[in-house]
């Protein structure tokens, strides 16, 4: 019984490898010859299909519509009890694709050495959701590659050509109407902007070496930008970006530096985002935009870093370096902090040290120069002070005295120094000083309370010893008087 | 015992008396009273040392009533402000740390004098006839102070006091019969919650108090009305023989010379070793690691801890709850199954009972401090 079925499913085998081959042979496609010669509806995919890969490759009609493509006779050729399946459901059509894509051996005997993962990644990406109207995936194989004139990606014609294929995404992506039957809150003005960018300009031109929409959001693998396995999801997108920025050769033909990912991993901005994966800090879109990418300019940087720093560009835009920095026509935030590589903010960027920011314009005797210089001695005194009056907290807390109040008044501080280091963005002494008078008086008032608190520690200890002393002497008296009492009774 | 020492004995009037003895004395009649408390005396033996723990117990409780009376013009008892109102005290107040801690402290000692004092009087017979009133008022103030304690304990609503709190109503919780009740009445519903603390304040500070000064007013008035009890073995010995010393004013000298040595302890131990506040409690967290209840309760959770889940089918905590309230009950009525021999012969029956049960409490107590 077992060798029976092993012999059935042998059978069976062979007869499907030769049918498929039969349909995958060339030159024997007798719909097609039919249909090219008819007009109208039934002719435009008989001679999109001549053109296509698929029949160049030796598939045959009956490849995906079943049937018989080697008779003649329509009857015999479209006899349904022979297989024929005519026009394929929008609901299922994807799976006449995925029965050779998803299929390594199939592709191979095809010629084809390439992936055939791609359904396994279009089976979870947005796109194979279930549409609206329950009319299959939202969208499929064919609602991007087509059906009859399907061409290789390489091929200018092709509809998912570099080229072609901002235009294939907009004609979903740019559709009010459409979009909104899926998510409403999405814009639609992708396309516009990409056009505006530096990518959509160049693209436009025909340069297929820069950005389009695959480039980011990948092809088959499309996932919300809320998703974390998205490309373009926060915590992604500065690496997506260096895929191209990264690669010297590809920008040297631009000439723009390959060095930004490298500078940006080890920037303020980069550890935040890479390493303590926080998502609210910017990546390469936060600065240069997402669709519409592009450099900001010299007068715009400081309107772009206050997008998020609005109080820094408030206070900077109060101050003289404001005028300054316009009439020279140098950038704002970036003359000091960098761009790219924006290092952690240390007080040793203020002041008059090699490593102050001040020093790149101020020379020692000027103005800004001995500003700089006393509001650092008084930045330096402040946190002197704090650190002096948190060990006097820490050891009057070792004793067992309690300081709560004052170390959340310290801790409080923290809130304050930001204020005050923020602060120096307007280069005035007179607003520095105001900003950091309260520090003084915070830390003055939990140095006393430390210290206070020392001394009472070691009042307590001498108050008790001197209690123990008064009540020890009186038990000495107590003892003595009924010593005598009994001496009195005993005589 | 009241009993005549003429020898000992002066006349009252054979000092000179200060104006102001003289002043009280012609309203008040002070003499009459002196010459009582100097007919009152005390027997001198071997054992007499364990005579001064009900006074200095009778001190202590003076200290909670004085302290917990400052410390009631600052404590606020409710769940928003308890903690914060401790710190207040701790922290800010004059001498608000002394205080809090001196009364923590002496809540301890009290209970501790009370123990000793109450083992005393088991080994000595002191609770045989005529004195079995005084024995049940005796064990109904250290209920009483125990209660004292573990209402106290929850006041400064902080984390380990929450919690410990939780676990010693659950048992309370699991007394049969009346345990769902017990705990509703002392939960104030059916978590330890702000109702809970507004409850056990009001328990603390007045409830708790007024029934203690009804026992101790009974107590004192049992041991003035019968006398201080004698020793067994007096009964067969010669009035000769027989050491006293007055009452007044020998043994009252005494009492306080050892009074101001407690104070002294109390003092040293509240300034060397504040009682700590610790973090607030809060309900949503998870419970922390080390939580007990106080030293006098300690023997009875570790017992509790080893005590199996289930035996025979029964709730092992059941059991361990009817265990310990049947040798409490059995502890109460000694005077009901006390073996009365000759006098001269020692019952080694209640000796040995309480000794075996003085070496359990001790040996449980020191396991649970020692596993933490």
């Amino acid at each position: 019984m077992k060798h029976i079925s092993i012999a059935y499913l042998l059978i069976l085998f062979l007869v499907g490898a030769i049918t498929f081959r039969l349909s995958a042979a060339p030159g024997n496609d007798e719909c097609l010859n039919c249909h090219e010669a008819l007009d109208g509806k039934v002719q435009t995919p008989a001679i999109a299909f001549k053109n296509d890969v698929h029949h160049a490759a030796g598939i045959t009609c009956a490849g995906c519509h079943g049937g018989n493509s080697s008779v003649s006779d329509m009857e015999e050729g479209m006899d349904k009890k022979k297989g024929y399946t005519g026009i394929p459901s929008t609901k299922e059509r994807y799976v006449l694709c995925v029965k050779c894509h998803a299929e390594k051996k199939a592709m191979q005997s095809f010629g084809y050495r390439g992936s055939t993962e791609q359904f396994e990644k279009l089976k979870s990406s947005v796109h194979f959701k279930n549409s609206y109207n329950d009319q299959g995936p939202i969208a499929d194989c064919i609602t991007c590659h087509g059906a009859h004139g399907i061409l290789g990606a390489k091929n200018p014609q092709s509809r998912v050509h570099p080229t072609k294929i901002v235009q294939l995404c907009g004609n979903c992506h740019s559709d009010p109407s459409y979009m909104q039957k899926y998510n409403p809150g999405l814009p639609v003005d992708q396309v516009m902007k990409y056009r505006t960018s530096i990518h959509g300009v160049k693209n436009a031109k025909g340069d297929t070496r820069t950005a389009q929409c695959v480039s980011c959001h990948g092809n088959h693998e499309i996932y919300s930008v809320k998703d974390p396995r998205s490309a373009v999801y926060n915590l992604n997108i500065a690496k997506t970006c260096s895929h191209c920025h990264s690669d010297t050769v590809l920008m040297a033909q631009y000439n723009i530096p390959a060095n930004q990912y490298k500078k940006y991993q080890k920037s303020v901005h980069g550890i935040a985002l890479l390493e303590k994966g926080d998502a609210a800090a910017p990546s390469c879109n936060g600065c240069h935009g997402n669709h519409a990418a592009i450099l900001p300019g010299a007068e715009s940087v400081s309107k772009v870093c206050g997008t998020c720093h609005a109080f820094n560009m408030e206070l900077f835009e109060q101050g003289p370096h404001k005028t300054a920095f316009n009439i020279k026509k140098i950038p704002e935030c970036e003359s000091c902090h960098g761009n790219h590589g924006i290092e952690p903010v240390t007080d040793e960027f203020l002041g008059t040290s090699s490593r102050s920011f001040c020093i790149s314009c101020h020379q020692a005797g000027d103005n800004g120069y001995k500003t700089a210089a006393e509001m650092k001695q008084l930045l330096d005194t402040l946190t002197a002070s704090k650190k002096n009056a948190d060990q006097y907290l820490d050891i009057a807390e070792r004793l067992g005295m309690d300081v709560t109040d004052e170390k959340y008044a310290l801790k409080n501080m923290k809130q304050l120094l930001i204020k005050v280091r923020t602060s120096v963005h307007v280069a005035s002494l007179g607003k520095f000083k105001e900003e950091i008078a309260p520090g003084f008086e915070i830390v003055k008032d939990a140095e006393t309370h430390g210290r206070k608190s020392i001394e009472n520690y070691y009042f307590r200890r001498k108050g008790l010893m001197v209690s123990t002393v008064i009540v020890s002497i009186l038990v000495g008296l107590l003892y003595l008087k009924l010593k005598r009492i009994e001496k009195e009774d005993r005589a | 015992m009241q009993k005549e020492q003429p020898k000992k004995q002066e006349p009252v009037t054979g000092k000179p008396k200060s104006s102001l003895m003289q002043w009280l004395d012609e309203r008040y009649n002070l003499s009459a009273l002196r010459e009582f408390a100097k007919k009152k005396s005390v027997p001198k033996f071997r054992e007499t040392i364990w005579y001064y723990f009900g006074g200095i117990a009778l001190l202590l409780f003076v200290v909670q009533v004085i302290t917990g009376i400052l410390l009631l013009m600052y404590y606020k008892g409710t769940e928003d402000i308890a903690y914060e109102s401790v710190r207040f005290i701790d922290a800010k107040v004059n001498f608000g740390w002394l205080i809090r801690s001196v009364h923590s402290w002496s809540a301890n000692l009290m209970i501790l004098s009370i123990v000793i004092h109450m083992f005393s009087v088991y080994f000595l017979k002191a609770f045989r006839k005529p004195r079995e009133l005084t024995w049940y008022t005796g064990i109904a103030l250290l209920l009483i102070s125990m209660a004292f304690g573990f209402s106290g304990y929850l006041l400064p609503w902080n984390e380990l006091a929450y919690f410990a709190t939780k676990v010693g109503t659950d048992i309370v919780g699991q007394v049969p019969f009346v345990g769902k009740f017990m705990l509703t009445l002392m939960r104030g519903g059916e978590d330890v919650t702000g109702a809970t603390l507004s409850r056990f304040f009001g328990f603390h500070v007045a409830l708790f108090p007024g029934i203690f000064v009804i026992f101790l007013t009974l107590h004192l008035l049992f041991i003035q009305r019968q006398g201080i009890s004698e020793p067994d073995d007096w009964a067969q010995k010669e009035e000769k023989e027989k050491k006293t010393i007055p009452f007044f004013p020998n043994f009252v000298l005494r009492e306080l010379l050892i009074w101001l040595i407690v104070i002294n302890i109390l003092a040293i131990l509240a300034v060397y070793f504040p009682w700590e506040l610790g973090n607030k409690a809060d309900s949503f967290a998870p419970a922390p690691q080390g939580i007990k209840p106080e030293w006098y309760f300690l023997f009875m959770f570790q017992v509790l801890k080893y005590i199996p889940g289930k035996i025979w089918m029964i709730n092992g905590e059941i059991i361990g709850i009817l265990f310990f309230g049947l040798a409490g009950l059995l502890w109460i009525i000694v005077p009901f199954w006390d073996v009365k021999l000759k006098p001269g012969y020692r019952n080694r029956v209640i000796t040995y009972t309480g000794l075996g049960i003085l070496a359990f409490i001790i040996v449980f107590t020191i396991i649970a401090f020692i596993a933490g």
